[in-house]
């Protein structure tokens, strides 16, 4: 009996859209059939959840987070990814990325309950289709593959998208999931975050081969590419999701970017990377990058440019004003409310006994 | 209907249940042709199609990961763990994921996982053990071990009608132990059963240590000592309220499991005792189980594991304090 | 403009304090929210500390070098009002996430006191299980007496039953007296039921307002019908007749009935009629429950009372028949010259009724003094639950039941 192995999949309609360095061909470009409005508007997500980002760094400082995780870099792939995907595609995200949330329609002050230390998980995944934030690195990779199988069980067209960072790449569930992907041919993308560093870890000590060509070995094909390039992210996650809903299968998108920021406000990257490496990417920062483009199209103006702006501050200062007033859920619930949905006597009887002894004097 | 292995009822029930509920999905390694490597799928995928009733790649870790998923997709997973050796692999998706998803988002994880467990059959390494005390400290998680076909049925039912988690432990030394089965009896989950009336001594069990109490009480009656035998069926929840009413009679305990005594799930029975029952003791509570080594070669087994002996030897202690 | 302080955050999960760098405002500089303040240097990373508030820096409380504790004031700023009237949840510091967990402020319990701290058993040479223990001091077995025949000598079971029947058995009180202390006081260790009432009277007085109303009721209808029972060889004591008076009375207000759900706000009127019956024993008060009252006819009330009464006594009743009782009857004349009293709820319940003496009184019937038998009545009620004005038409309704006491 032989063994047919199957090297490289014929059905990659990704490829012919980007260049071998992975940039997003002019041609490609010039055909992703977005009007004016909507260029427009990646644009003014990508200024708002930057600008949002850079106020949960403030709240943090002041003493309002316990925690924030900046995504300063990344956000022409949260931005792009969102877009390119449609409302009943689900999401699983991994912990950093709070701007798709925002894209998808998640209020960022009732997200921030998660680094405010109120909620585990302040939104129902099913309103939004996207899943919570999940910490424990690469455990969600499967989540999404499950979900993606149960879609195909079911005849949907919906498909995944699954993301990550480059180090959950080195973890077993990462594997386990691929590999689940290309056996079961779940509908799903694998988006890989690749901003080369794990906390302090750099991509180089991460892993000594690729990551985009790894999906070759679970069957289905895989590419590198600009991750600063919002046009780009989009015409990628658009084509391989149309892919997966045609029943074409998995595929896996490397994206190039840079963590600007420290890893969470706990951590210090001037204890491992210098400053010539951040003033690389700066030079490629997904904003400035698009915003030129976008003027050399005549597409944005200094008037547009101002009335984003003015926009994203409101929406900014509203979001500051929603958090400061948040109510904490009380003790009991938040402890016990949603741990069981049918709770055990025992159960109920130690909430009641520690709602209890709170009773004030 | 004639007598079934516990075997044949769990493969009953799960048959039952792809009939009853068009959501529920069965699969883990080996499960589907081959119907599972102790048979108890056997006949399903046949029945129910590669779509409900599949094999996974060897991957315990995505086999529970894969289930959240499935879950948000409107499905309610049966998966199987081949061996309870082989469930820590799936220990962050089951403690992390499993159990917390409701916590988190307020979204239900109707999943049953099955696992064999236990020793007793003379197998290699990983094959007998018994992890049950990682899962029932577990907040979010159900823990049940049925100890007869019957209660097999009964439970699995329970559980994969459970809008929370459960871990499905199955004494895979009991597979061939036969009873008629009523499948129209109910056992909700955590209610205990008294296996045998007894004044002398309380004898908690569960999943495989029921047979062994029931013969160390046949035992005990020929010397005139009246054993209580209580078959907990379900681990989390605990139900304290049978154990104490049984001790308002017998004024002494001995939980008896396979797992070492050590950190194991009898401390927990005996701390429960202690908090709501002090003043119901007249002897101290004695605790057997596996030793705090490794599961032993085959051939050493029977010396881990609880017997009939130990359990008298214990009755004598409790019974020494008058 | 109000002064608002600002305290220095945990600025890195866990810090307790962080060095200040340097400024980068001065007092009487004006600050736009999230402008930078200064730079502090945590054991995690250097960091600008953005403002919070907009308006005049009033005060800076550190100076370079210096280091600042997580939850010290950092800066005053005399804040402009903001467009944000909101208030934090909690205006206290540490209750912000990122103050972090900090100490407990000291001598401040956080919590309301569950239960009040078991001292050491006496006598902890006497080698006894938990169950004989137990069993010692229902009987009134003094342990320390008793020669245990179990192993190690450890006293058994039957060694407590041997004791209690041999003569010599002393009758222990329900709280055992311990060592004495040096300065000539006496500590009392406070077990069983005794912690049992102290714990529920504590909880009764700290949880509920309650308020008390008397009366006095004419019981010569009553005093008639137990003869009239004695006639038909049945004697009766008047607490079958108190309690279905109180049965009757309860009917006509429900809401004498009830309970104050605190978790809720809610007030849960009671379905059956559960009527608690204090009873004086050796070991203390105790409360059995007299279940469904209101589907009991007069000699099923006597009977179970009666058999209720006797087993608190003897210390046989179970959890079951000590529970769930919905309203409590006391009989404070049952001995001695006491007349009345003030008595206390049974929570989670919402009313108790005292009942006195019966003995001739001084009544004006038509404009004449009259001896007649008389006794007290008080009822203690839940003001949550019941103003004065619902409370003395139940008690107005109660005397008209006594009072026309035929059976």
């Amino acid at each position: 009996m032989a063994d047919v192995v199957q090297v490289a999949p014929a059905d990659d309609p990704v490829r012919p859209l980007f260049s071998p360095a992975g940039e997003l061909t002019a041609e490609a470009r010039a055909t992703l059939g977005l009007s004016p409005d909507a260029l427009r508007d990646l644009y003014h997500k990508m200024v708002w959840i930057r600008r949002t980002d850079q106020e949960a760094l403030n709240l943090q400082r002041q003493g309002e987070l316990g925690l924030w995780g900046p995504y300063q870099g990344q956000e022409a792939i949260h931005v792009g990814t969102v877009a390119a995907l449609r409302e009943t595609d689900w999401i699983f995200p991994s912990y950093r990325e709070f701007g798709m949330g925002m894209c998808r329609g998640i209020d960022p002050a009732e997200m921030l309950k998660l680094f405010r230390g109120v909620s585990h998980g302040p939104w129902d995944p099913r309103t939004y289709h996207f899943a919570p934030l999940v910490i424990p690195v690469a455990s969600q990779v499967p989540h999404g593959v499950g979900f993606a199988m149960g879609s195909r069980f079911k005849h949907s067209d919906d498909v995944v998208l699954s993301t990550f960072g480059d180090g959950a790449t080195s973890k077993g569930d990462w594997h386990e999931a691929m590999n689940f992907a290309g056996v079961f041919q779940a509908p799903v993308i694998f988006l890989c975050q690749n901003n080369h560093w794990a906390i302090s870890v750099p991509l180089a000590k991460q892993t000594a081969g690729s990551i985009a060509e790894r999906a070759q070995g679970y069957g289905f094909p895989g590419i590198r590419i600009d991750g600063n390039d919002v046009l780009g992210i989009f015409a990628a996650i658009r084509t391989a999701a149309e892919r997966a809903r045609r029943g074409g299968g998995p595929y896996l998108i490397e994206a190039m970017t840079y963590r600007m920021g420290p890893h969470t406000t706990s951590d210090d990257p001037t204890r491992y990377r210098t400053n010539v490496e951040l003033e690389r990417w700066s030079a490629k920062d997904p904003i400035p990058r698009f915003r030129q483009w976008l003027e050399g199209q005549g597409l944005l103006d200094e008037a547009a440019l101002a009335a984003i702006n003015r926009e994203v501050e409101a929406k900014v200062e509203t979001m500051r004003n929603r958090l400061r007033a948040t109510t904490a859920p009380a003790p009991g619930e938040a402890i016990f409310g949603r741990v069981y949905q049918h709770p055990s006597d025992s159960f109920l009887e130690e909430r009641e006994e520690f709602e209890s002894s709170l009773e004030s004097n | 209907m004639e007598p079934v292995t516990m075997a044949k009822a769990i493969n009953l029930s799960l048959r039952d249940a792809l009939a009853n509920d068009d959501s529920v999905l069965i699969f883990g390694e080996d499960v589907g042709t081959l119907g599972g490597v102790f048979r108890i799928t056997d006949g399903l995928q046949k029945t129910f199609g590669p779509e409900r009733v599949f094999d996974t790649p060897l991957a315990e870790s995505a086999i529970i990961g894969i289930c959240i998923g499935l879950v948000l997709r409107g499905f309610k997973p049966v998966p199987e763990i081949q061996f309870d050796g082989f469930i820590y692999p799936a220990f962050d998706q089951i403690v992390s994921h499993v159990a917390k998803y409701r916590n988190r988002t307020g979204v239900s994880m109707p999943i049953t996982i099955r696992v064999p467990f236990g020793g007793h059959i003379g197998a290699v390494e990983h094959h007998s053990e018994s992890p049950e005390a990682y899962f029932a400290h577990t907040a979010g998680l159900k823990v049940v071990a049925p100890a007869t076909p019957g209660d097999a049925y009964a439970l699995l039912q329970s559980a994969i009608a459970d809008p929370d988690p459960v871990i499905f432990f199955e004494p895979k030394a009991r597979y061939y132990l036969k009873e008629e089965i009523d499948t129209a009896r109910e056992v909700p989950i955590g209610r205990a059963r008294i296996a045998r009336e007894g004044t002398g001594v309380t004898v908690v069990a569960y999943g495989p240590t029921v047979s062994i109490a029931l013969d160390a009480a046949k035992a005990a009656e020929k010397e005139n000592i009246s054993l209580e035998i209580i078959d907990l069926r379900s681990l989390s929840p605990l139900d304290m309220p049978t154990i104490l009413e049984s001790l308002r009679k017998t004024h002494r305990a001995i939980v008896v499991h396979e797992a070492p005594v050590f950190g194991g799930f009898g401390g927990e029975i005996a701390a429960r005792i202690a908090d709501d029952g002090f003043d119901l003791l007249e002897a101290p509570i004695e605790r057997i189980g596996g030793m705090d080594a490794p599961y032993p070669p085959a051939r050493y087994e029977k010396l881990y594991l609880p017997d009939v002996d130990r359990i008298l030897e214990a009755a004598d202690v409790a019974l020494a304090y008058g | 403009m109000a002064d608002q302080t600002f305290r220095l955050p945990d600025l890195g999960e866990g810090l307790t304090e962080a060095q200040l760098v340097a400024w980068r405002v001065e007092e009487g500089a004006r600050v736009e929210i999230n402008a930078p303040l200064c730079d502090v240097e945590t054991a995690k990373a250097v960091v600008v500390i953005p403002s919070p508030y907009a308006g005049t820096i009033h005060k800076l409380h550190a100076r370079p070098g210096e280091s600042v504790a997580v939850g010290a004031p950092l800066v005053t700023i005399a804040a402009q009002e903001t467009p944000t009237t909101v208030e934090p949840e909690d205006p206290a510091p540490r209750t912000l996430v990122g103050y972090g967990p900090g100490a407990p402020e000291a001598g401040v319990r956080r919590r309301a006191r569950v239960a009040p701290v078991a001292t050491g058993e006496p006598g902890a040479d006497v080698r006894a299980a938990p169950f004989v223990r137990q069993l010692a001091k229902e009987k009134g077995v003094d342990l320390a007496r008793v020669t245990g025949t179990g192993p190690g000598g450890r006293i058994t079971k039957a060694d407590v039953e041997a004791a209690t029947s041999a003569p010599a058995a002393t009758s222990a009180p329900a709280a055992t007296p311990a060592t004495p202390a040096t300065n000539g006081e006496r500590r009392i260790s406070v077990v069983g039921i005794r912690k049992a009432i102290a714990r529920q009277m504590v909880r009764s007085v700290s949880t509920i307002p309650q308020f008390t109303e008397f009366a006095i009721f004419d019981a010569s209808a009553l005093m008639a019908a137990r003869e009239k029972q004695k006639a038909g060889g049945r004697s009766l004591t008047p607490l079958p007749y108190f309690i279905q008076a109180m049965v009757k009375a309860v009917r006509a207000y429900p809401l004498m009935n009830s309970s104050w759900d605190e978790s809720r706000d809610e007030i849960v009127v009671k379905q059956p009629i559960n009527v608690g019956i204090a009873v004086n024993t050796s070991q203390g008060l105790l409360v059995p429950v007299l279940r469904g009252a209101d589907q009991l006819d007069l000699h099923e009330i006597a009977d179970r009372g009666a058999k209720l009464i006797e087993g608190a006594r003897a210390g046989t009743l179970g959890p079951g028949e000590m529970s769930g009782g919905t309203i409590t009857v006391t009989n404070v004349g049952a001995s001695g010259p006491v007349e009345t009293g003030t008595p206390i709820i049974s929570p989670p319940e919402c009313c108790v009724v005292a009942f006195g003496a019966i003995k001739p009184r001084p009544m004006v019937v038509d404009g004449q003094v009259v001896a007649r038998p008389g006794a007290w009545i008080s009822i203690s009620v839940d003001h949550r639950i019941v103003d004065g004005a619902l409370a003395t038409e139940f008690l107005t309704a109660l005397v008209a039941e006594l009072e026309k006491v035929s059976a």
